[in-house]
């Protein structure tokens, strides 16, 4: 396929809205007696109906191909395509639809074709995903489907009587409501589906870390108090004493940042800008290596006099341009500063200076 | 001329501070005069003496003021390296008292506070470096609190 890669379409604008809209990517389909697989709604974005390369492994994917009872005993089918897998789930809704073809009684139900495309590295979501939206389609959507298909069918006609376009406009209200459903379970999703998973899962704690890459709020699983918390996940090392992620702001500033190029190091002069001296503190440097926080170093501060700069240098790794510089307190793991360091962004400063 | 020692009540031993590059500076001066440290101006930065946190190495430049003038004395590095076989090792370079104050017990107090330091940074030993052509009297002065010459460091300078 030459296509461009699933992943570019996802850049529009809207993608600052919610963040989940780039992870996850919810179809409502329908089976059409006269034309086919036909989109009745794509999530976060409908302008993609019409491009052949963004809808073929929709319009091919093997759900269209099984019958209802068949999908029963497996639940749902799965098809992975460019790095992407698509979830499909195909049930029946009640319909008062008058249909086109010999056979087909108007109460013959519609064919609905539900598919979920979620990056590889997410895919563990994928079933529940799936089964939620379902679930809730199905319980809120039921009778109603059918009226988004004849609104649909009705935009095809050319010539749209008071009738056409009075059901144009009723299918266009449920079809936003459905978009809201839709909406509000993929951005309530992520959070909610980490709070049931199993710790112990090496698939999981990718994906999570797939989600905190991605800029997802994962905090929870990092909070000290997690015992309490929705989640029984930890990120990174489950032995280890969670962080809480609240951070004092001002209580330590970065002054100055240097690459020594020759010795493959960074000096980083940190300042305590409080009056008081500080005990028994942390100083971490990470970097994140394929999905997981690597440790460059952590040094510990016995005590940290008032308005005292201290220089920390830590090796960089070869082709790891960003780290993480975190300050906490050694017994509850209070982050004081968390910051973040872009080695190319500081050379390219270095670089406007001189010139 | 009688020799009055300084006491540690007249004496405060503190951390390096930007503030005292210059009278480090000047320290530093008179020792590179002395022993040729190999001291280069423009490497001594201001940040140089903080107190330096690295991987399997401790730094803090130590100083000596006068408490009823602010003055700086004396001054001394002190760092622990871990060695390749885990043990922490402490060692005091570059110490140095200006020439006024040579005599009087400075030093003393400045090397006692920075065993204490090497000691609580979990150090097995401190071994402190001297110029070889330096004052072999010190040797014997260092003998007496416990310190006995172990090894002979051989240096090439690069070109």
């Amino acid at each position: 396929m030459n296509g461009s890669p699933l992943s570019e379409f996802f850049s529009s604008s809207s993608a600052d809205k919610n963040p989940f809209e780039e992870l996850a990517v919810v179809y409502v389909l329908y089976f059409d007696e006269a034309r086919g697989h036909l989109p009745l709604l794509i999530y976060p974005d409908d302008r993609y109906k019409d491009d052949k390369n963004f809808m073929r492994p929709i319009k091919y994917h093997p759900i269209w191909f099984l019958s209802i009872d068949e999908q029963e005993v497996l639940d749902h089918i799965d098809l992975e395509f460019k790095g992407y897998t698509f979830f499909g789930k195909k049930f029946l809704t009640t319909s008062k639809r008058i249909k086109r073809r010999a056979g087909l009684e108007e109460d013959t139900p519609e064919t609905i074709i539900l598919i979920v495309s979620l990056p590889n590295n997410l895919e563990i979501f994928g079933d529940y995903l799936i089964k939620q939206l379902t679930e809730e389609i199905r319980e809120n959507f039921e009778s109603k489907l059918f009226e988004i298909i004849e609104s649909e069918i009705g935009k095809d006609e050319i010539i749209k009587s008071p009738k056409i376009k009075k059901m144009i406009e009723n299918g266009n209200i449920i079809k936003e409501e459905l978009r809201e459903l839709i909406h509000k379970i993929c951005t309530n999703f992520f959070s909610s589906v980490i709070k049931e998973s199993d710790s112990s899962s090496i698939k999981m704690q990718k994906a999570i870390s797939y989600l905190a890459l991605k800029g997802i709020d994962v905090g929870h699983i990092e909070s000290e108090d997690y015992k309490d918390s929705f989640s029984s996940i930890q990120l990174f090392d489950p032995t280890s004493v969670s962080e809480p992620r609240y951070i004092k702001k001002g209580s330590f500033s970065i002054i100055k940042i240097n690459i020594i190029e020759d010795s493959q190091e960074i000096e980083i002069l940190v300042r305590n800008n409080k009056e008081t001296k500080m005990n028994d503190l942390n100083l971490k440097i990470t970097h994140v290596k394929e999905y997981f926080e690597k440790e460059v170093m952590n040094e510990h501060i016995d005590v940290w006099f008032p308005k005292e700069i201290l220089l920390f240098i830590s090796p960089i790794i070869p082709h790891i341009n960003e780290y993480l510089l975190i300050i906490m307190q050694a017994q509850n793991k209070e982050r004081l500063l968390s910051q973040r360091i872009n080695l190319d962004l500081l050379k390219k400063i270095k670089m406007k200076n001189i010139r | 001329m009688s020799v009055v020692n300084e006491s540690e009540e007249d004496i405060i031993i503190r951390n390096y501070r930007t503030s005292d590059y210059i009278a480090t500076l000047e320290i530093l001066k008179e020792l590179q005069n002395q022993y040729d440290i190999g001291l280069k101006e423009e490497k001594w930065r201001e940040t140089s003496g903080l107190r330096q946190f690295k991987p399997n190495l401790k730094r803090i430049t130590l100083i000596a003021e006068v408490k009823s003038t602010g003055e700086v004395v004396s001054m001394g590095m002190l760092e622990a390296v871990k060695n390749n076989i885990g043990q922490y090792i402490g060692y005091l370079n570059n110490w140095a008292t200006k020439k006024d104050f040579i005599g009087k017990g400075v030093g003393k107090i400045l090397a006692d506070k920075a065993i204490q330091i090497l000691k609580s940074w979990g150090c097995e030993s401190v071994r402190i470096n001297m110029a070889y052509e330096g004052d072999r009297k010190l040797i014997d002065i260092f003998g007496k609190v416990g310190f006995h010459p172990i090894i002979i460091v051989l240096e090439k300078k690069f070109e």
